[in-house]
């Protein structure tokens, strides 16, 4: 019977199958030597029982009746492999892995055969989509943008911190050359000069400025890896380290440079006695700066190394805020409006000078910034949940460029004005500092021309219940 | 990404070219109006040898797109989607190039300002501000060219009435200053030549989106009510 599927054209239905290597594909391909007896021993019995009917015909009616009947039997038999094929071929024409076509017989051991196969395929193909999942949740995780390009150089995938700092769309962007939608020149440049032995830097301005470092590395057959790095952070540290060698050299020299221009003068000269107790007079003004600005070195280094602030001490924020309030009014002598507004009876915990000095920090540059006039507000919030100090202010106000670099040692935002008020530029980096051991942040606020708001908050577990009874204090 | 393939691989392809090239013109000026707008706030004079610079290169791109385009309808003979394609990237680097003038006048203005160093302006910073939406705006509009986009390129479109704003407070600014003092004026006159550059780069980036759109709709929306060109991006 030639219907019953011949051994060799299997494998074309397992090529058709699958477009990706398998290694155990084979192994559902080999006929088993027993189904190929069972299909002769079959047969033969097919034949014989058709025999049985066609002799018993022959015997009753004539050689040409059992003729007939065994022709007969044969259609009927061919009829069913025929039927059995067609849903073969049916099936292989649209596979469906849950609907194996089932029949008895020879037929039976060919459809369990395939329906084996279909169901260690799909077990295959559910393994490689896992690894497939696994392997890119992997690439998302990573912490630099990932992208891979063809040959082309068009986007085959990407992760989500690439779409991010390229603003690419992983899914509809695939396809597109990457440089359609990474302009920069320095980027285009880079990845057509084809040398990728280091690394290119670009600026990109989408959502926040950033500063990446890219790296481009060819693998495989023309496919390249794209690598973004952003080292925005780290590029300011290094700004701001060699901003801030300089920076002393310069602060320092300055005072310097004026006393030994007096000394010079005096020594030279002769003077008479009014001009001598003026000149010195300023001599020991530039000498007090030096001696300021050196102090507020030690102190941030102080800061810096010191061992943590104390866990269990409290900080009687009552007693220091009445007592931050009376030094400001001492420092504006009477310019400014003060207020104090404070709710909640919490103390916090934590090391009492470097608190104080720090709020004393703000209050001092609130006053400091405001034209005479002005209002400065204290606010004081605290509960269970945390404190929050907030000194705001009706100043100058500060741009927001300024804002990010406002505690790097020494930054200034308008150099002339904040000497001229006695500022040695590192006042607000000591805070940041006092702050940062204290677990607080420092958030600043403002408008130009309008005034500005520097909050400083506490976490839960620097607050403790205080002392005293009253809740109010205004 | 080629809307239809075309039996020559060849045609795609060049197709391709032209509109990557398009866009490596339009990173090229974007980068030069960021260099522009940063000299005007630093005074930094290594930015603006790098503005006047680029702008021979953008000078460069557009010549050569130029010509590509009139070979492409030369050989090709383009129709539909195609035709429209070419004829807008022939417009778009029009104003890409326009937006390169611009930002070298921004550059030259800058300059001046910062050589005399007599004002304050260096902190004039809505001037940043509006610089920053113009470059966004462009941004954008390259975008959405990229990925033939209607629906971003109509908030382009949108962009740019921000942008006539900013530049009418900024003028309502420099007037204050210069009633305040006199001595200022020819600093706020330059500044007002930079806030008008930078009008200008917007009305630019909002054509390119415009081509946008008439490249995917294949309707001109030049000259159209916003509400009349947002339908038609929808559409």
């Amino acid at each position: 019977m030639g219907s019953v599927p011949a051994p060799d054209s299997r494998p074309r239905h397992a090529r058709g199958e699958q477009g990706w290597k398998q290694p155990c594909d084979n192994a559902g391909l080999v006929f088993p030597a027993h189904t190929l007896n069972s299909v002769l021993v079959q047969t033969l019995t097919t034949a014989a029982w058709l025999a049985v009917p066609a002799l018993i015909g022959r015997l009753a009616f004539g050689a040409d009746a059992g003729w007939a009947l065994f022709a007969g039997g044969l259609l009927i038999v061919s009829g069913y492999h025929a039927r059995n094929l067609r849903r073969l071929l049916d099936w292989l024409g649209n596979p469906d892995p849950g609907d194996v076509p089932e029949a008895s017989g020879a037929w039976d051991d060919a459809f369990a055969l395939l329906h084996r196969r279909e169901r260690r395929l799909a077990q295959e193909r559910q393994r490689l989509a896992r690894l497939v999942v696994r392997y890119s949740q992997a690439g998302r995780a990573l912490p630099d943008g990932v992208v891979i390009l063809d040959g082309d150089d068009r986007i085959v995938w990407c992760n989500g911190k690439a779409e991010a700092r390229f603003g690419i769309d992983g899914k509809t962007d695939v396809g597109q050359p990457i440089t359609n939608l990474v302009r920069q020149p320095e980027f285009v440049k880079y990845l057509a000069a084809g040398d990728y032995t280091g690394p290119a830097q670009l600026k990109t301005a989408r959502g926040a400025a950033l500063s990446l470092s890219v790296q481009i590395i060819p693998y495989d057959d023309a496919q390249k890896l794209l690598l973004a790095r952003d080292i925005t952070q780290a590029e300011r540290l290094d700004t701001m380290r060699r901003d801030f060698v300089a920076n002393v050299s310069h602060e320092l020299r300055t005072p310097l440079t004026v006393l030994t221009g007096f000394l010079e003068t005096v020594r030279e000269l002769k003077l008479d006695p009014d001009r001598a107790r003026n000149y010195m007079g300023m001599m020991a003004g530039q000498a007090s700066r030096m001696q300021r600005i050196i102090d507020d070195l030690l102190t941030l280094s102080a800061l810096e190394s010191a061992p943590q602030p104390p866990w269990d001490r409290q900080v009687p924020m009552r007693a220091v805020l009445d007592s931050l309030c009376a030094d400001a009014e001492a420092l504006s002598g009477g310019r400014h409006r003060i207020s104090l507004d404070a709710q909640g009876d919490w103390d916090l915990l934590g090391a009492e000078s470097e608190i104080a000095s720090a709020l004393r920090n703000l209050i001092t540059n609130a006053i400091r910034y405001s034209p005479a006039g002005g209002e400065v507000r204290l606010i004081w919030r605290a509960s269970a949940d945390g404190a929050s100090f907030a000194v705001e202010d009706s100043g100058v106000g500060i741009e927001p460029e300024h804002i990010p670099r406002l505690t790097e040692r020494f930054y200034r935002v308008d150099s002339g004005r904040s000497r001229e008020t006695g500022g040695t530029g590192l006042g607000l980096a000591i805070v940041k500092h006092a702050l940062l051991r204290h677990q607080a942040s420092l958030q600043i606020e403002s408008e130009p021309g309008k005034g500005s708001r520097f909050t400083v908050r506490f976490p839960a577990r620097r607050v403790a219940a205080g002392h005293q009874s009253s809740g109010v204090t205004v | 990404m080629p809307t239809t393939e075309h039996l020559s691989k060849q045609y795609d392809s060049d197709l391709d070219a032209l509109r990557s090239r398009v866009l490596q013109m339009g990173g090229l000026v974007e980068a030069q109006i960021l260099a522009a707008i940063e000299g005007f706030s630093t005074g930094n004079p290594e930015l603006f040898e790098r503005v006047i610079e680029t702008e021979l290169r953008v000078n460069g791109y557009e010549v050569s797109i130029d010509t590509d385009c009139s070979h492409i309808i030369v050989r090709r003979q383009p129709a539909a989607t195609d035709l429209r394609l070419i004829m807008a990237v022939s417009k778009t680097v029009t104003d890409l190039e326009r937006m390169g003038d611009e930002a070298e006048k921004i550059a030259r203005m800058s300059k001046q300002i910062h050589e005399r160093d007599r004002l304050k302006v260096q902190r004039f910073g809505q001037i940043r501000h509006a610089g920053n939406i113009a470059v966004q705006m462009l941004r954008q509009a390259l975008d959405a060219f990229a990925r033939l986009d209607a629906e971003q390129a109509a908030q382009v479109v949108r962009e740019d009435m921000t942008i006539d704003d900013e530049f009418r407070s900024i003028v309502r600014q420099l007037v204050t200053f210069m009633m305040e003092d006199p001595r200022t004026i020819s600093s706020a006159l330059e500044v007002l030549w930079i806030a008008k550059a930078i009008e200008r780069i917007g009305d630019h980036a909002k054509n390119v989106a415009e081509n946008v759109i008439y490249i995917v709709k294949g309707t001109d929306v030049r000259h159209t009510r916003f509400e009349d060109l947002e339908r038609e991006a929808k559409s």
